[in-house]
């Protein structure tokens, strides 16, 4: 069975300093996986080659259908409306794809704030419009940069909330990157851990959870609690 | 800004030496050659010869402040402009020309720290278009100042006198020109080695690493944009003997922009960029120049060719030589001598 | 007072040239980060090809359109050499441009020689609260007017206009979403040469152009754009319309002389405070 997102023997280097080293990954169709890894892994570069705005070295990528990205740091247009950046994230899909109302059903808590300039919300309505925007593009599979990146935990809660429902519900794959490795682990079922630039372990979420090296590195030294 | 020189690089000590001993000669060698040629060179080329050095000394000023302070600087000619005039008001007042030449860098340099304490502060393409503006608030003052000769422009300055022997052919003033860029070429030399050129080095590369290892970039900035001012003054002075005429019409923007052109192309905060810099284009202007004047040829065909020059040498050499002339040779070289 | 309200009127029509000048380096260098020299050559190009197909008998019109054609078109071939290699710099950009703007003087002085030129535009005097002016400013101000009204609907409110400003907005996230960035700021760079080319044409009629008015129109022109940070289109016009009132001012109760020096001052002043309020603000170019 091939997946939405093929990688083969993946190689990116920046002027000379290798930043990822032969990275074999995939995302099934319907699946939402994991990556996790600590700062400087290489995840946002992968982010970045997956999304065509960085150019490897030698490897293949293969992404059946769409693919479309909320980016670390969420990237909003500080000054621009919450509605435009909306539209501008179907740029790719002509005139009839700039319609925003199906994002408002989708994401209600942005119907109030779609005049307000999208500099001046806070971060987790900001993540909110990225995760909008990038669903503008009408993606099959979403890759999400740092979910859960300085925002308080009740705000992560609901941004997965509604990350769940478009997966099960709507069927998006989703790739999902994050240093919360318990919150991806637990929401994910298969999962990669990256290190300096290569492929750790890769396997089950549960059994990932359960490995000594992965509770130790990433899950703060404690056995992850069974689910 | 384009590329600068990176300090990284540094060869091993002993080749370093040879290279060093190698350029030494080179120079020495140039100098001398220099020495020898004005009496070799029919009048219509001396005036050529003349210009070309003193273009070459306010160059290797301009090529400092852009190289070592980073800097552009699109009103080098203001400079040249108060030299000339400072040179020449004082002889037309009587005062000696060799002192009225020795006040010209010093006031030019003043200008240039009093100028210089406020623009600096600016960056990039805000002190290009700052210094843009001073000179053409200091070329509508001159039109203005009728003490100063107004548009027309002010005349009867004698001709430079050294010991009591009047300079009154072209070959003395080959000779001060030559002399003026040597000294411009020396202290330009000795700053880029000392302490300071190194501090400057760091300030270009990164400011906020060089603060915070204590380079005092400010007060280093301040004095290369004063220097490079005083090499223009003593160019500028120079001319105003030379000329014996001088007017604002003399100094325009386009000039300014002549001496980044030859800075950039020669390369930036090297000695050797701005003395190639100079002579290539002087000589592609000339010889333009020479073809465009031909019968025949439009009375308009000497400016298209000269513009079009300055242009396309420009453009080219910003987009595909970027360190400019001198450094990419010595590196092609360099890869042929060490294969 | 009739000639203060003289002053003022020429001074908005003399400051609309500025305003369109200065938006065309704000329309620029807010998608591309490059301060574009070669803006007053625009202005210049635009208004020597209009006096020639006015002189070849076309009408009034269509020989302005063709103008400003002219100038969007010059704009877009300094935007390709200034910005079509990738991985330029906007400070050797901005380099670039200086050279283009040099060999547009070739090209000028090529085809329309270096003498001044001119030509007419509406003619007769106008009188405006007991002021008479030439009535030609009155078309500029009518014409600049509505030119800014509809840049800001196409800034606000069109797909491109939008994406143009997300290019500004925020560089990488418009790569997010898939914009082109080299390919808008190409369309900047039309843009902005098409103001340019309406400042030159618009102007010419009451200031003859040389080929080297060019250093005039850009130094003003980026003296009212500097006022809104080189970013905001509505700024540089406020910034343009006072300029030109100052110097109008100036020159009338000044006598003529020091006008350009009012415009000079002015953005030297503003430039410094500006630096002192940010401290010394990172290398951009
Ligand atoms: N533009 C760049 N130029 C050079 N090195 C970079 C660049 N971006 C990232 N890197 C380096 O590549 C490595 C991986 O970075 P990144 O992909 O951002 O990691 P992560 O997202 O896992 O924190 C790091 O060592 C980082 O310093
Ligand atoms: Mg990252």
């Amino acid at each position: 069975m091939t997946g939405v997102i093929e990688v083969r023997d993946l190689v990116v280097r920046y002027s000379g300093a290798t930043a990822l080293d032969g990275i074999d990954l995939t995302v099934h169709e319907n699946e939402m996986v994991a990556l996790i890894g600590a700062n400087g892994a290489g995840k946002s570069t992968l982010v970045k080659v997956l999304s065509g705005l960085l150019r490897p070295e030698s490897g293949t990528i293969t992404v059946a259908g769409r693919l479309s990205q909320v980016p670390e740091g969420r990237e909003m247009f500080p000054d621009l409306s919450v509605d435009d950046n909306l539209r501008l994230g179907g740029w790719r899909n002509g005139r009839k794809g700039r319609d925003t109302t199906a994002i408002y059903d989708l994401l209600p808590d942005l119907a109030p704030i779609r005049a307000r300039k999208a500099g001046a919300l806070s971060g987790g309505q900001q993540q909110m419009v990225a995760i909008g925007r990038a669903l503008m593009a009408r993606p099959d599979v979403l890759v999400v940069d740092e979910l859960s990146l300085g925002l308080a935990p009740l705000v992560v809660a609901a941004l997965v909330d509604h990350l769940r429902f478009l997966h099960t519900e709507r069927g998006l794959a989703v790739l999902l990157i994050e240093q919360n490795a318990r919150l991806a682990l637990d929401l994910c079922r298969r999962a990669y851990v990256l290190e300096a630039g290569r492929i750790a372990l890769h396997g089950p979420a549960r059994e990932l959870s359960r490995d000594p090296r992965v509770t130790a590195a990433y899950l703060g030294g404690h056995v992850a609690v069974p689910r | 800004m384009t590329e600068r020189t990176h300090p990284g690089t540094v060869p091993d000590r002993p080749a370093r030496r040879r290279a060093g001993r190698g350029r030494r000669w080179a120079l020495a060698g140039l100098a001398l050659g220099t020495l020898a040629l004005p009496p070799l060179l029919p009048e219509r080329h001396l005036a050529t010869f003349v210009l070309l050095l003193l273009a070459a000394t306010v160059t290797v000023g301009v090529s400092l402040l852009m190289g070592y302070a980073g800097q552009v600087s699109l009103g080098q000619a203001s400079f040249y402009a108060i030299g000339a005039y400072t040179a020449g008001l004082l002889a037309v007042h009587g005062v000696p020309p060799l002192v009225g030449l020795a006040l010209a860098p010093l006031i030019a340099a003043a200008a240039a720290v009093l100028l210089g304490a406020p623009l600096l502060r600016l960056r990039g393409h805000h002190l290009a278009f700052a210094t843009l503006a001073v000179q053409l608030i200091l070329l509508s003052l001159l039109a203005q100042a009728d003490w100063a000769g107004g548009a027309i422009g002010l005349q009867g300055i004698p001709r430079l006198s050294l010991f009591g022997v009047e300079l009154r052919e072209d070959l003395g003033y080959a000779y001060a020109a030559w002399f003026v860029l040597a000294v411009a070429v020396l202290i330009a030399r000795n700053v880029i080695e000392s302490r300071a050129g190194r501090g400057l080095r760091a300030a270009a590369a990164s400011e906020t690493a060089a603060a915070a290892s204590g380079v005092a970039v400010g007060r280093y900035r301040l004095a290369v944009f004063a220097l490079s001012a005083a090499f223009a003054g003593l160019a500028g002075g120079v001319y105003a003997f030379y000329l014996g005429y001088l007017a604002p019409g003399s100094f325009p923007v386009l000039l300014s922009i002549e001496y980044v052109v030859m800075a950039v192309v020669g390369g930036l905060g090297t000695i050797a960029g701005p003395l190639v810099g100079a002579t290539v284009i002087i000589l592609l202007v000339q010889v333009l120049n020479t073809l465009g004047t031909q019968p025949g040829m439009p009375d308009y065909a000497p400016s298209v060719l000269s513009y079009a020059v300055y242009a396309l040498v420009l453009v080219i050499c910003v987009l595909f030589l970027p360190r400019g002339l001198v450094p990419a040779l010595r590196s092609r070289v360099g890869r042929v001598v060490r294969p | 007072m009739s000639d203060l309200i003289g002053y003022l009127l020429t001074g908005l029509g003399i400051g609309a040239g500025f305003a369109l000048v200065g938006s065309g380096l704000v329309a620029i260098y807010r998608v591309t980060r490059v301060v574009n020299f070669a803006q007053g050559a625009f202005a210049v190009l635009a208004a020597m090809l209009t006096s020639s197909l006015l002189g070849a008998g076309l009408p009034h019109g269509v020989a302005e359109v063709g103008g400003v054609v002219l100038g969007a078109l010059a704009g877009l071939i300094v935007g390709v050499i200034a910005i079509g290699r990738p991985g330029t710099s906007p400070g050797t950009s901005l380099i670039v441009t200086l050279g283009l703007g040099v060999l547009a003087y070739a090209v000028e002085v090529l085809i329309w020689g270096d003498q001044p030129r001119s030509f007419p535009g509406v003619s007769g005097v106008a009188e405006v609260g007991g002021a008479r002016l030439p009535a030609h400013y009155l078309l500029i101000l009518a014409v600049t007017a509505p030119v800014f009204l509809v840049m800001a609907w196409f800034f606000a409110r069109t797909d491109l206009g939008r994406a143009l400003s997300a290019c500004a907005s925020n560089r990488y996230a418009a790569q997010v979403v898939g914009i082109d960035v080299r390919r808008m700021g190409l369309l900047a760079f039309a843009i902005g040469g098409a103001l340019g080319g309406l400042a030159g044409v618009l102007t010419t009629p009451v200031q003859q152009v040389t080929f080297d008015s060019d250093v005039t129109l850009i130094v003003n022109g980026f003296a009212a754009a500097v006022l809104g940070g080189l970013t905001r289109p509505m700024v540089a016009l406020a910034g343009g319309l006072l300029l030109g009132v100052a110097q109008t001012l100036a020159a009338g109760y000044g006598g003529g002389a020091y006008q350009m020096e009012v415009a000079l001052v002015l953005m030297l002043t503003v430039m410094i405070i500006q630096a002192a309020r940010t401290g010394p603000v990172p290398e951009t170019a």
